[in-house]
Parts: structure tokens; sequence; C-alpha cells
């Protein structure tokens, strides 16, 4: 008989679950139980996969044993058709990862007749794998790329020594023409394999450096095109590869552990990398893509010559800087730069005037020439991210981050800002009469760009200095706020600067002086602008006031509406429109950092005002913490300072760190008797454990028989089971409505039976069998028998349980028993032949 | 496993101690779970509150030298002797968990601050009056205070001292290397310092002073909080890790707990502004008496990670320790049998402190550069100069300021062993594979003998077999439209054959007709002529009748005729 509607599948379910539940709890040793996963998985091979899984799960928690799962995984790899395996994947990767004990395990001491059978089924797994790998479908390949990563997850150092085949398997799938995601897992697995190897010189020769060149030569082949010149080899970039930014993850987790193993391809990367990041190919990178490339490019140093290795960081980060500044050359070269490099030995690039834009040769880091304002800015924009990424990312040795180059740079590029109306000389600007105007204007629209990477840089600069940022905190902060003053309009602009003057104040606030602050605070104001709401209500009013604007039509039918609904004006709703996270987020860290870490009485009391202000309207709770904090402090001849505490617990009350600030219970520093409390405390705890399951039983019992008090939702609720079972019972359609009302009653009577019945059992089976743990089998089960109650019913059910009691989980712990009724033994014959027929 | 660990540093004396701790002044000892000496320094001598301990090295400026000595933690070795022009009579490290700046307190009141990753050295001026003899720096690394024999305690900033660039400053502002804030309550010579733990503006400050009084104030404002006089000269103080209480040594190695909180009130007794003016007095009977009278003086003081257990580093060469609750000695920890100055706690091995995570380490410092090369670019006040550079070891990738969001390659490459969202992409494209493909659905078909994936192929089966209807549909619909045009274009070909017969026969009527009326043209002619002919003969016949000459009538009639015919036949020509 084959189960094909939905009710039969679920008395299957129901019956193998009560049956392996109950089978489990009369023996509890180790084969039984396995035999009865077993027994399950074949029985279940007709039932859907879905059941399968979710029955296997909960038995897999009922069993908690490695080794029955790892045989039920090896099985049902072998067992189960090749198309079919993909749907389970997931599943038995779960699985395997779960048996990471026995994976991981060394095999080398095996005395025990348990051990080694669980090398055998090691064994079996690693022969299917292996074969999987060389599988002609293309479902067989994928299987086995997932699984091979589940199990190296899982086993660690014990799985990978011999995987030698496994890997050669993975990297040839990488030159077939498999699925798109085969191939990327392909490339995520070797990675980790290789990422794994590197700690133990073992696997290192055995699998690292026979295999990893020929990976590195797959990947690459996958995103580009190999050159051959005779001066060597470059490689070119695919056009529209989905594996790009993959591969590139992949190299870069792995140069700084093999160095030496990615020595010969270093000219290749290289070459690869310019022409991605350069965009000389006209091909569009996503900027995921020209991240992983920037960071990349920064750490290929590593893998430079055996010679140069020892200095080439500080010569990476050298020529980084020169060809900023050679970039900056041509693209400033529209006004007269007041700067003056601190570098004496910084040489500038002569220029031609007459000529279009442009920087035809090659630059310091080998990055081909570019024309045009707007590559120039592009340009100079991917130096200076891969300058941030090579100060921030890990280094192989001391490296000395040359601080005032890089300031010097930056306060280049920062001297340079937009002049208001575009009249020169108001900001220190001077225009170069032989560049044209237009050339000018463009040079304006491309400065907010460099600008919020030069704060970028900054920002790594600080995020890795840290405290020793004081030095250069003044440098950075005369910077940020000098482009702030000019570029304010534009939002990235202001979500960079906030970003980074919140992280400068975190460091260097508390010691900050009034002049400092002053400049600061011009920032806060337009801060506290960005956070506030801007509501409709006040566009409409600002439209009514002006009379001009009633003659456009876009405002005037916009209006229009908010008159035709006064519900709508009095809700204020917020101004629709596009919202900016970003800049909303870095507003109010600004804002949080000023008032945990700017001396409050430096802050002029206007803008501390609006600050506070901006926070209520936001509900900023750390901001408003912070404020309150950090009180203005009492000035002479007037009362205490207001707080923002009334409105910290109008809107956090049920926050902790709330509760701590205004109901402070710090403890006095403790005397003797509190520290033998302690002992003491312990001690009950202890005895708490002991007491455990009586308590638990006993709250149990004691909110059953408050039940009939909540009597109808309790009734209710054995329904749903009721009514699932009475199919079981060949009761015909028409008795049942009857049958449920005589069956309520029941079965809120047997209830009371099954709990007096567990509750024995429970009191014995300590005492018999240690090893099994009663309330932990419940634990596990009860959350999975929710979704086993027909799902009509569940749901009217559940809304139930959440209207009649407060406590779901007690909920389930009563339904319990009815599903767990083992004291009637009919009904168990009665399951025994359903099963028999079943099977029939 | 977890362990804390102190380092002590002793003074050389007169006393011999034994083989293991020869030469040895700086001790690395374990104090949890077994008291053990880890590893020793050699060659230091050390007075109070002239050893500091930052995560990667150990400085102690030496008794009676201008020199300190660089110890590596990292390879256990002596790395470097750094000269000052002055003698040092206190250190301390700044820097948070880093420690990358080392403060020196001179003979001579000034402070000279050391960058130990660049190499920049820069002092103060000479504030003090006598020699700075206890440095603190306080958690945020912003302030540092120092106590000299002059009886006062100055407050610096740091970011003003090593700043480049110097804020434009009022007129009536002091330079930027001078102190901000100068406390002078005391009045006898500073002998300790300790600085509370809050990163917040209400930190407190603890001081000591050889006129018996220990005050407890507030650096950010210079205010006094509380004033404790004590019943003997404390020489160290040592502060809660919770700022409830602080602990003082004594000169006859005793130690008393001093604790703030005395009622239960919610109020924080040293914020109270009634308590603030009457300075408390504490008993001498409340001391902790050491277990011998020979153990000497308490030097320094520390406090365990959990604030339960006092060590006290005492002139006898000993370090004890005090349970705090029990307010009494429980063990001695260590005797290095000459007099220990110093002890640093050093944080717990094996906590995951997020604190403690430190993303660069220094290898190797950089000695302070003598010559002057860090002073401001003469074109450019207040620029970093270019040989400024900072020399450490970057370990981690930083957290940036925007953090960056986890790509799908990190998040797959630990995960156990794929995330769902790329194996539910892989099934997509492998269903996707599935479908189009004819010879796919033949295996799959073929295959499918398992009931649960019936209806998957069934439909399959059904989709392709409709695809290929449709197929045909479309060819026959094509091959209809082709005929169409074919007929088309026949049908017109026939009907212009057919009008250009049409024409024909028309052209051939013509033809005809015109024919006819050619001969009939001609028929008319020869009865013309005929007739003619005829009158002729008649007209000769009717001349010779007549008797005339038949001959020329005929002639005459012949002219007439000529003419007449070549009429005609000009007509009949046209």
């Amino acid at each position: 008989m084959m189960p094909t509607s939905k009710p039969e599948v679920q008395d299957t379910y129901r019956h193998s679950f009560r049956r392996v539940a109950k089978e489990a709890r009369r023996e509890l040793k180790e084969d039984n139980l396995s035999f009865f996963y077993n027994d399950l998985l074949q029985r279940l091979e007709p039932v859907s996969i879905e059941v399968a899984e979710a029955l296997s799960s909960v038995c897999y928690v009922l069993v908690a044993m490695a080794s029955t799962t790892l045989r039920a995984v090896t099985h049902r790899l072998t067992t189960t058709p090749v198309d079919q395996l993909p749907s389970i994947a997931a599943f038995l990767a779960a699985s395997l990862s779960d048996c990471a004990e026995l994976l991981s395990a060394p095999q080398a001491q095996k005395p025990g007749k348990g051990d080694s059978d669980h090398a055998v089924q090691i064994h079996k797994l690693k022969i299917r794998l292996a074969s999987l790998l060389q599988d002609r479908s293309v479902e067989g390949r994928w299987t086995a790329v997932v699984l091979v990563k589940a199990t190296v997850e899982a086993g660690q150092w014990e799985i990978l020594r011999g995987y030698e085949p496994i890997v050669r398997g993975l990297i040839g799938i990488l030159a077939k023409p498999d699925p798109v995601s085969t191939r990327k897992m392909c490339i995520i697995t070797l990675t980790r394999i290789f990422h794994l190897t590197y700690q133990y010189p073992t696997l290192v020769r055995e699998i690292t450096t026979p295999h990893l060149p020929g990976f590195v030569t797959a990947a690459l082949n996958l995103v580009s095109t190999l050159v051959k010149l005779p001066s060597g080899s470059s490689r070119k970039p695919k056009p529209n590869t989905p594996f790009m930014e993959i591969v590139l993850h992949s190299i870069l987790e792995l140069i700084p552990r093999h160095p030496t193993i990615f020595r010969p391809f270093g000219t290749q990367l290289s070459s690869l990398l310019g022409d991605i990041l350069s965009s000389s190919s006209q091909v569009y990178y996503p900027e995921q893509v020209l991240d992983v490339a920037e960071q990349l490019f920064a750490s290929l140093y590593r893998c430079a010559p055996k010679d140069k290795s020892g200095h080439g960081w500080n010569d990476e980060c050298k020529s980084t800087i020169w060809s900023a500044h050679r970039a900056a050359d041509h693209v400033f070269r529209a006004i007269a730069e007041q700067w003056e490099s601190v570098d004496p030995t910084l040489v500038h690039t002569k220029q031609h005037y007459s000529k279009e834009l442009a920087d035809p040769s090659a630059d310091a880091l080998g990055f081909p020439g570019w024309a045009g304002i707007h590559a120039g800015t592009d340009r100079l924009v991917i130096l200076l991210r891969i300058l941030s990424e090579i100060i921030s990312l890990p280094s192989a040795a001391t490296v000395a981050i040359p601080l005032g180059s890089i300031l010097d740079l930056t306060s280049r590029l920062t001297s340079v800002t937009i002049p208001p109306n575009g009249e020169a000389s108001q900001n220190g600007v001077q225009f170069n009469p032989q560049i044209s105007r237009d050339e000018r204007e463009l040079l304006w629209a491309e400065l907010p760009r460099i600008h919020i990477a030069c704060m970028d840089l900054l920002a790594h600069v600080v995020s890795v200095l840290e405290t020793s940022t004081a030095p250069i905190s003044q440098n950075i902060l005369e910077q940020v706020t000098w482009v702030f003053k000019h570029e304010k309009f534009c939002r990235e602009v202001r979500s960079a600067s906030y970003d980074l003057l919140s992280s400068v104040l975190k460091l260097t606030g508390p010691a900050m002086t009034k002049q400092s602050v002053a400049s600061v605070a011009s920032v806060l104001r337009v801060t506290c602008h960005d956070l506030l709401p801007q509501f409709e209500d006040s566009i409409a009013a600002k439209a009514q006031t002006d009379p001009k604007s009633k003659s456009k039509g876009g405002q005037g039918t916009a209006n229009a509406d908010s008159f035709l609904d006064p519900e709508l004006r009095k809700k204020q709703q917020l101004k629709a429109g596009p919202q900016f996270p970003e800049v909303q987020q870095a507003a109010s860290g600004l804002l949080q950092s000023a008032l945990a870490y700017i001396a409050p009485e430096l802050l002029a009391p206007s803008i501390r005002a609006e600050i506070d202000r901006t926070i209520i309207l936001t509900s900023n709770k750390d901001a408003m913490l912070a404020s309150v904090l950090n009180p203005i402090p009492a000035a002479k001849g007037r009362g205490a300072g207001s707080s923002l505490m009334p409105f910290l617990v109008r809107s956090y009350p049920e926050q902790m760190e709330v509760e701590a600030l205004v109901r402070p219970r710090m403890p006095v520093l403790m005397s003797v008797p509190e520290l033998d409390a302690y002992a003491e405390m312990e001690e009950e705890e202890e005895a708490d454990e002991m007491v455990d399951e009586p308590f638990t039983n006993t709250s149990q019992t004691t909110s059953f028989l408050k039940e009939p008090a909540v009597a109808t939702a309790g009734a209710q609720k054995t329904e749903p089971s009721a009514a699932s079972v009475a199919p079981l019972q060949k009761r015909t359609y028409f008795e049942e409505t009857p049958a449920k009302s005589h069956s309520s009653p029941a079965s809120e009577q047997q209830p009371v039976q099954a709990k007096k019945a567990r509750f024995e059992e429970k009191a014995q089976a300590p005492a018999s069998v240690p090893a099994y743990q009663p309330t932990k089998v419940e634990a596990s089960m009860v959350p999975k028998q929710v979704p086993a109650v027909s799902q009509a019913p569940a749901a009217q059910a559940t809304s139930q349980l959440t209207a009649g009691a407060p406590l779901p989980v007690d909920d389930s712990d009563d339904e319990l028993p009815t599903l767990n009724i083992e004291s009637d033994t009919e009904d168990d014959d009665e399951d025994e032949d359903e099963d028999v027929a079943m099977e029939g | 496993m977890l362990s804390e660990s102190f380092v002590a540093s002793t003074l050389s004396s007169a006393k011999t101690p034994t083989a293991t701790l020869r030469d040895v002044g700086i001790c690395l000892q374990e104090f949890q779970p077994s008291p053990q000496l880890r590893s020793t320094f050699k060659k230091s001598s050390t007075t109070t509150n002239c050893l500091a301990v930052s995560p990667s090295h150990i400085f102690s400026a030496q008794a009676d030298k201008a020199v300190v000595h660089v110890y590596s933690r990292e390879k256990g070795n002596q790395e470097a002797l750094v000269p000052f022009p002055e003698r040092i009579r206190s250190i301390a490290v700044a820097g948070a968990k880093y420690g990358d700046v080392l403060v020196l307190g001179t003979e001579g009141g000034r402070l000279i601050l050391w960058e130990t990753c660049t190499g920049r050295q820069v002092a103060t001026t000479a504030s003090h009056l006598q020699p700075v003899t206890s440095i603190v720096v306080d958690p945020t690394s912003n302030f540092i205070l120092s106590g000299s024999d002059d009886a006062s305690i100055h407050v610096w900033s740091i970011p003003n001292i090593l700043s480049f660039s110097k804020p434009a400053q009022g007129r009536d502002r002091q330079p930027s290397n001078a102190p901000i804030r100068t406390f002078s309550n005391h009045r006898a010579a500073i002998t300790s310092l300790a600085v509370g733990h809050s990163a917040g503006r209400h930190n407190i400050a603890v001081s000591t002073a050889k006129d018996n009084t220990a005050i407890a104030w507030d650096y950010q404002t210079g205010r006094v909080l509380r004033t404790y006089l004590l019943p003997f000269s404390a020489t160290c103080v040592a502060l809660d890790p919770v700022d409830r209480a602080f602990y003082v040594g004594y000169e006859d190695g005793s130690a008393q707990s001093i604790v703030f909180y005395r009622s239960n009130s919610a109020q924080n007794p040293l914020h109270d502004p009634s308590l603030q003016s009457t300075p408390a007095q504490v008993s001498a009977e409340d001391r902790w008496l050491p277990p011998s009278a020979d153990s000497g003086a308490i030097k320094a003081l520390a406090l365990s990670y959990d604030g339960t257990t006092l060590l006290s580093a005492h002139e006898s060469g000993k370090v004890l320790s005090w349970n705090i609750a029990r307010r009494k000695f429980t063990a001695s920890i260590a005797d290095y049998t000459h007099p220990v100055t110093n002890l640093v706690m050093l944080p717990p091995n094996g906590l995951p402190l997020s604190s403690q995570d430190l993303k660069r380490t220094i290898h190797t410092i950089v000695k302070p550069r003598v010559d002057n090369s860090f002073a401001d670019p003469a074109h450019a006040p207040g620029a970093v100069p270019a040989e400024y550079a900072f020399n450490t070891h970057i370990l981690a990738s930083s957290t940036q300021p925007k953090s960056r969001k986890p790509s799908q390659f990190s998040q797959a490459l630990t995960h156990a062993y794929f995330p769902d969202s790329m194996i539910e992409e892989g099934l997509a494209e492998l269903a996707a594979l599935r479908q189009p493909g004819g010879s796919d659905v033949i295996r799959v078909a073929a295959t499918s003998s398992s009931h649960a994936d019936t209806s998957v192929p069934a439909t399959t089966q059904e989709d392709t077999h409709v695809a290929d209807l449709e197929a045909e549909v479309a060819m026959l619909k094509k091959r209809v439209a082709v005929n169409d045009t074919a007929r088309h274009a026949n049908a017109s070909e026939v009907t212009k054959l057919r009008s250009d017969l049409a024409q024909l026969q028309d052209y051939i009527n013509e033809l005809h007709e015109k024919q006819e009326a050619a001969q009939q043209d001609k028929v008319q002619r020869q009865a013309r002529k005929e007739e003619r002919e005829t009158k002729r003969r008649e007209a000769w016949l009717a001349a010779e009748k007549k008797g005339r000459n038949g001959d020329a009538v005929m002639r005459k009639m012949e002219i007439d005729d000529g003419m007449l015919t070549s009429e005609s036949d000009d007509q009949s020509d046209e």
C-alpha cells in the first residue's frame, strides 16, 4: 500500500514515531536503536522525503549516537539513486557535521570493536564520495562536492589525510562544463582544504604542494585567458564570468598561507588585477569584485620574489602613494595647488596643458594609462582604496606604516575643495588659467569621490592605530572639518565624515580642547539635521505659506491629498522618499560618540539642546544613555541641568542598561558571610539538580490539575489529536462528531493516567538506566509534535492555545500524553497491524 | 587553561639570592592556579613605580642610572638599553591595550613621552619642582597623572602633548605640552597614585602622600571627593576593579582596605557633597597585619582580576596575598630575596576578552631618535613629517568603521557544509538544467522508478510532448504560409498572362480588320479599274462609232484615269 494522501502520511509518521519512542524507552541498547533507525529509513523510503528528513532528525535527537547517523548516511548515500541525491544532500551534510566527533577521532588507536566498525564506515564514505566525484551525472558530482566539504569540516585532519584523490577529483571538476554552482562550491571546498592543511606539514607535503598550483591554474583559467608574451605570461580577464569574485576571494584566502606556491603566479595575478582595477578593458565589475581585487592586490607583495619580499610591503605602499600623487598631478591640473609636500623626494610630473587630460604611460604599480577626468578620478580612488587595504590587511612581518606620507597625500587631496559659487580664492583655491572652465567644473563634480576615498583611508588608519592616533588626530580632524565645510551638500561625504569623526572622538574625545570641539560643533549641527525626520506636514505647511508654490502642478496635487484626508495630516506622515540608512546610521553613531566622549562643558548649550532634541525625536537609546551619563554641568546661578532620563525610561523601560542606570544596585564590597553564602549557594545548586526532576514533575502535574479551570481551552486542545486518531480506529466520518464530545472527557482522563504512569517510570528510570534521561527525550520530542497535528485544527488549536494559556511550552507538555499513549496495549497492537498493512 | 600571572621587579641589595634567582631583576610569576615562577629577566634593579609592562615588552627604569631596560616578552630576552639625558624616577605605559607610548617621569620634574613604534620622543615642560615619582595613565589613554615629591599632582593631556598640529591657542593659554590641571591638596611628597577604571567623565583618582592622607578626587575637574586621614603614611595604593574601595600598604608591612561605601544609600558617597569637605578618619586597628614583623614595608600593591585577592610586594623580598573578604593575610606567594619594588598584574590568559584582542603587535621597539627629524617641516607648520612611520605587525584585518558585509564566500568557507542559500541556488540550477535538455529528460524518465519522484518526470514528459506538438504546429503553419505565398504568386502570373493574351488577341483582331479593310479596298479598286476599263472601251467603241480617233479619246481618258487612279491610290495608301 502506498501512501498518497496527507493524513495517511501523517499516520505513518505518527506510528513510526510512537514505535521508536516506545522502543527507545524499553530497550536502550545502541544496536536496537540503530536497527530501528535503519528500519524506519527503509520503511519511509516510499514516503515523501520531507517526512523522512523530519523523522530521521527526530530519531537522531532521540538516538544521539553519531555512529548510527554515520551508518545511515553511508547507507543512504549508496542506496539512493544518484539523481535524487541533491535533494537530500543538505540533510546528509548536516548529519555528517553532527558526527564530527566520530570523523575527527584519531584512528590510530582502535582497541574496541565499535571503533573498527567506525573506521569501516568512514572508509566506505570516502570511497563513495570519491566515486561520486567521478560520477557521470551532474547531480552526483554536485552532491559529492557538498558532502566533501561537510566531511572536511567535520573530520579536519583525520579526514584530510588520504584525501589526495578527492582533491584531484575536485580540481578535475573545475575544468568540466558543470553547473556554475558546482564549480563555485568546488572552489570553496578546495580553498577550505588548502586552508586547513596549512597547519600540518605532512598534509602540506601530501596535498597542498602537489595540487595547489593545479588548482590556481584551473581557477585562473575560469576567469581569465593566458596570454604568452616574450617578457612572460600575463592574464586577461574574461568578460562576464560568474566566477571572478569567488576565485579572487579564494586566492586572497590562500596567498597569506602558502605564499611560496603563489610565487610563479605573481606576474600573472598582477596583470589580471591591473586589468580589473584599472578598468581599461571597458568591462563593468561589481563593487564586490573590485573590493576583493583591491585586497588581493594589496597582498600581492607576499608572493614577490624572495630577494625582494623583505621590503615588499613598504615598497608597495610607497609606490601606491607615488602613483596616487602622479594621478593627482594630472587630475588637479585645472587648479594651482597651494600644497607643498613634506617629502622633498617627491617629483611632480610635467603637464601638457594643450592636450586632453590623460596619463598615457603605465605608473609605478604597473597600471596602464588613462584618459579623461573621470577615468583619472577612478584611478585615484582605486589607489586610495588599495592603500587602505594595504594598511589594514594582516601583514607578513613588521611593517612601517608611512603615516607621514599618507597624511601628506590626504592633506594634498583634501586641501582642494569645491569653491562656493564656483568663485576662485574663496576657499584658497586658485584656478589655472591655462585650463578651460569646462574641465575645472568637471573636476568640481569629481572632487567628492576623491574626498570620500581619503576619509575612508584615514578611517582605516585610525582603526589600525587606535590610541596611537593621538599624534595625528588633530591633523585628521582639520582635514575632515575642512572638507565637510565645503562639501556637506554631498550625502556620502557627510556619511564618511561622520564615521571618521566618530572614530576619532572615541579615541581622543575626552582630551579635546575647546577649539577642536568648536570645529566639530558645526558638523554636529548638520548631523542633527540629517537625523531629524522630515514630516509631510511641515512640507505642506511650507507650501501653504508660500503662495508661489501653489502654481506648481506637482505640489498642488500632493497637498490636495493631505487636505482631503485629515487623518493623514494628523498622523504626520513621514516624507515618502528614498531612505539613506548609511547616513542615518553614521549620524547617530557620531551623536552618540559626541555625547559620550566630548566634555559636556565644552559643547555650546545650543548645540547640546539640538542634539538632545534630535535623539529624543529619533528614540536613539544609546545616545540617550550617553546624554544621561554626561549631563549638562549645572551653571552657576541656575538650577540643576535637565536630564533626558524621563525620555529614556519612557521609551525603553524594559532594557537592562536603563534599569541599571535608574535603579542602581551596585553591591557593596563583599564581606565574609557573603563569600560563605556563595559557597552555600553552590551546594544548593547541586541539591537543586538532585531534586530537579521531582520538582518539574510536580509543577507539571499541578499545572495539569489547574487545567479544568481553563477547561474549554484544554478540551479544545485534545480535539485535534482525537480527530486525527479517529480514522485509525476505522470510525466513519458521521460517527466522529459525537465521538468527539465523548472522547474529550475521556482524553482528559487519559493524560492523568499517562502522566502518573510516566511519573513512576521517571522515578525508576534513573535508577535502572543512568544514561537515559527522560527529561531530555521529552524536551526533544515536544517541539516536533506540534507540526504533527493535522493542519487545519492545528492552526485553530494554536490560536486557542495562545488565547487560553500564557505558556505554550506547558501546553505542549500537556499535550504530550495523548501522543504517548503507552498504557493501553490494544492500541499498540492495532498500530502493529496498521504497520503491517502499510508494508503489504 | 585559565591562568593569572604577575610581573614583579626587585631592587638589588646586598643579600645573595638562591641560584635560580641570581642576577634576576624581573620575575614573571604565575599566581593562579598554582604559584610558580614562569620566567625571569636579568640585570635589572628598579625602585618603586619604575616598571611598566605592555603586551609585548617590559620596560624597567634603572635605579640610580639614566637608563631604561627594554625586555621582549615574546623572545624572553633583553632587547634594548635606552639611555636618557636624565635619571628616570617613574614610568608608565600609555596607549591602552597596545602600550605604544612610554611615559617617563624624570628627576628634573618633566615628562618624556616616547612612542615606541615610531621612535618619536616628546618632552613636556618641567612643571614639577621635584622628581616625578609616580605616573598613572587613565583607561582611555588620554590623560596622564604625575605625582612628585613637591606634593603636587599634574594632569596632562596625551593628545595635546603628542599632536603634531597644535590647535590654535588663545592668548592666555599655556603651551600644549604643559599640564592642563594641577592638584595640590596634599601637603607632602606624593607616594603613590591610582586611577579608577571608568572610561567615562567621572573617573576618580586616589593619591597618597607622606602627610598621612589619601585623597579620592576627580581628575577631570580637580575636585576633591573625599579625604582620608590614615594612621600612617601609605607607601602604595591600589583600587578595587569596580572602584568600590582602595587598599593602601604601610611601612610596617600591614595593609588596609578603605571602603567608599558605608551606608546603603543609592548615591555614590564619593559624589555626596556633604561628605566631601569632612575628612574621614581611618582607624589604625582596622589594619591587616602581616604574618611576621620582619616582612618589611609594602612597596607595591596589586589586585587579582576578580578583585578578591590583594597582593603585596615587601621589602623583605616576599610577595604576600591577602583575602579581601576575610581581611587578612592568606599566603606567601613568592620570595625573591631582594626587595620587591613593583608588582604588575597581567590580564588573565584564556579568557576571550575582546578588550585584550590585539589587532597588531610590536616585535621590536624603535629606539628614540636623537636627531630632530620629527620637527615640523619649515614650510608647513603642524604637518606630519614624511619620515614619520609607524612600525608594527598588523595581525588581524581591522574591523572597518563601515563593517564590510560578510561575503558569500567567507560565510561558505567556514560553514559546516554550505549555507542554505548556496545549496538552494545549486538545486535550482540543477533543476533548470534538467528541464530543457531532451536527453536528460529521457534518462530521468527511465530511472524514475521511485514513487516519490514520479510526478516530476511525468510532468516533464508531458511538457516536452506539448513542446514537440507545438513545434510541429509551428512548422505546419509555416509550410501553409509558404504554400499560400506560392499560390498567390501563381495566380498573379496567370492573370498577367491572361491579360497578355487578351491584349494579343485584340492586336490580332485589329490586324485582321486591317487586312479585311485592305482586301475590300483592293476589291473596290479592281472594280473601279474594271469599270474604267469598260468605260474606256465603251468610249473607244463610241468614238470609233462616231468616227473619231478612238486612240486619242483613249489617251485623254488615260490621263484622266491616271490622275484618278493616282488619287485613289493615294487614298488607298493612306
